[in-house]
């Protein structure tokens, strides 16, 4: 049966645990993910990362959202085109650094160690791979490196009605978030193959969620156990799917979805 | 919690809505040490039990403990019944103090009060400067100055008192805009200034922010502890704000995990000495007796004892 849904949402996370920015298209290529998706990271210095590490590591050898939470406090845009960070508090600019420049590092460094609450003299390091992005499931292998989240706003929506919470659909940090499919379809689509947006894709993984997306979106803080409500009312941890782009097109927001 | 039978031997109003109790022991022994920041639970004479800063410096034999209570007409009864019941003479049960919002040795503070959120800040604030202390700063917001209680305690250099009747809503920003790790902030007061603080300084160290916990989320009170290490007896402090888990790792220790959301149960570790306050969904009543998941749950003990579950007491499990 041919279900008809639609691209709500577009993001890309250009730095690993910090803010989503929205995007109107994304460019994929077979194989390929999301550009500029999760291709900056911030290493712990004591961890499984140096400077040329060509694998994937697990999410634990990185500040991110699961272990720092506050991160989700500070409103960040990189901007792709010139590797500019701003980072912002409640609309004050707090952070202009250029990730381009060996200064521009250093000034990064030195904010992020105080808001992590590094000891004195310790710097997170700033991990970029040409060619590598960061996301959580990278540690698989370098085909699922670039894989493509998706999110079912239905299935959130499901989530909600069953148990009386407000879920951010963007605590869950996804590419792509599409609707109008049946609430968990997407679950049951493993192995298969279908049209996001006019790029065929193909159904690879469940996404099995951690605490991160207990962490709301700009509160700085865990505030909803997602993790246990998923448990208590389904009995898994699932929300959301991995996607593997099969052919070369332009995902645009709006766009249908054809399963 | 050791219960005490205090005897009210003092009270007067502040302001039309906050009233000061002394509470004494009725045959004039001293009571339990306490340091500012400390807490007692009093249960009102309608039953309600209620947590109330103490408002004086405190030490390590104090002859009363003083408590002000805003009376609150939205509220529950408890403030209701301190007001209505309560007079010079009545004894009531007191909770011996308890420490959840301590204060920490710092080169400089920043006390940020609203409302009858000044009461452990006083306490603090007349401790600090009693020593002679400087840089101590305090910002206090209320309604009116007739809303303010200790007004004419802060009048000084280093103190601003706001009133948003006549002057709006106050800009905290100015105050929080350049982080200082020589500076602590502490916090107390209704919720939305405690939010505003957080999300003001979001970009300071969590170590330097300190939230008066039982006036927050209830979901995110922890109070600190210690965990021994039992392979090799290390210490590791246990942060307010930080996970078991976070804190065994950031000393070398390593702890395998997966959902940091207690319900997966990778991280769980046996508990060998100590009592713990279990928050995960995944260990059965028997299993809790010896093991802990250290991504959500805390020691309520001052101590706790654990090591690999490899450790786990064959008798027990």
């Amino acid at each position: 049966m041919r279900t008809a849904g639609v691209v709500r949402e577009l993001f890309r996370y250009p730095v690993k645990g910090l803010s989503a920015q929205p995007l109107d298209q994304a460019v994929l290529e077979p194989g390929g993910g999301i550009p500029h998706d999760r291709t900056f990271a911030f290493a712990r210095p004591d961890g499984g990362y140096r400077p040329g590490t060509r694998k994937g590591l697990s999410k634990q050898e990185f500040f991110a959202l699961v272990s720092d939470h506050r991160l989700s406090g500070l409103d960040t845009s990189f901007d792709v085109e010139t590797d500019v960070l701003v980072t912002r508090v409640a609309g004050h600019e707090v952070l202009e650094a250029d990730l381009g420049t060996e200064e521009g590092i250093a000034t990064a460094l030195r904010f992020f160690a105080r808001v992590l609450d590094l000891p004195a003299g310790v710097l997170p390091v700033l991990a970029r791979e040409p060619g590598r992005r960061f996301t959580d499931a990278s540690v698989a292998g370098d085909d699922s490196m670039n894989w493509v989240s998706v999110v079912n706003l239905a299935s959130v929506r499901d989530l909600e009605a069953r148990t009386g919470a407000a879920v951010d659909p963007k605590r869950f940090r996804a590419n792509v978030l599409v609707d109008g499919l049946p609430a968990w379809s997407e679950l049951d689509m493993i192995g298969e193959e279908f049209d996001l947006g006019g790029v065929r894709v193909r159904a690879v993984h469940q996404t099995k969620r951690c605490a991160a997306t207990e962490v709301g979106p700009g509160a700085g803080r865990r505030d909803l156990p997602v993790v246990t409500l998923l448990n208590r009312t389904y009995g898994h941890q699932l929300m959301g799917i991995y996607v593997e782009v099969l052919t070369a097109g332009t995902v645009e927001k709006g766009a249908e979805v054809v399963v | 919690m050791s219960e005490l039978r205090l005897r009210v031997s003092g009270s007067a109003d502040l302001t039309p809505t906050v009233r000061r109790f002394a509470l004494t022991d009725p045959r004039g022994a001293a009571l339990p040490a306490y340091e500012p920041g400390a807490h007692v639970v009093i249960t009102t004479p309608a039953g309600h039990k209620r947590s109330y800063s103490l408002v004086e410096p405190g030490g390590a034999r104090p002859r009363e403990y003083v408590v002000c209570v805003r009376r609150d007409p939205g509220g529950r009864g408890g403030s209701a019944s301190m007001h209505d019941d309560v007079a010079v003479g009545t004894e009531l049960p007191v909770s011996a103090p308890v420490n959840r919002f301590p204060l920490h040795p710092s080169p400089k503070y920043l006390f940020i009060a609203g409302g009858i959120g000044i009461t452990p800040v006083r306490a603090m604030v007349r401790r600090l400067r009693a020593q002679g202390r400087s840089g101590v700063r305090v910002l206090y917001l209320t309604r009116s100055a007739g809303d303010t209680p200790f007004l004419r305690e802060f009048g000084g250099s280093d103190d601003t008192v706001h009133h948003s009747d006549e002057h709006g809503l106050f800009d905290l920003w100015p105050h929080l805009a350049e982080p200082d790790d020589d500076v602590r902030v502490y916090c107390c007061g209704p919720a939305p200034l405690m939010q505003a603080v957080r999300t003001l300084t979001a970009h300071w160290r969590a170590s330097r922010i300190h939230m008066e916990p039982f006036a927050a989320d209830h979901t995110s009170i922890s109070a600190p502890f210690k965990a021994v290490w039992a392979p090799d007896g290390r210490e590791v402090d246990v942060p307010a704000h930080l996970s078991l888990l976070d804190a065994l790792r950031r000393d070398g220790i390593p702890v395998e995990s997966s959902c940091e959301a207690g319900v997966c149960g990778t991280c769980r570790l046996a508990l060998l000495s100590g009592e713990v306050e279990h928050h995960d969904s995944v260990l059965t009543e028997d299993e809790r007796l010896t093991s802990v998941v250290a991504c959500v749950s805390r020691a309520v003990s001052p101590e706790v004892v654990v090591g690999p579950r490899d450790h786990l007491r064959k008798d027990l499990s």
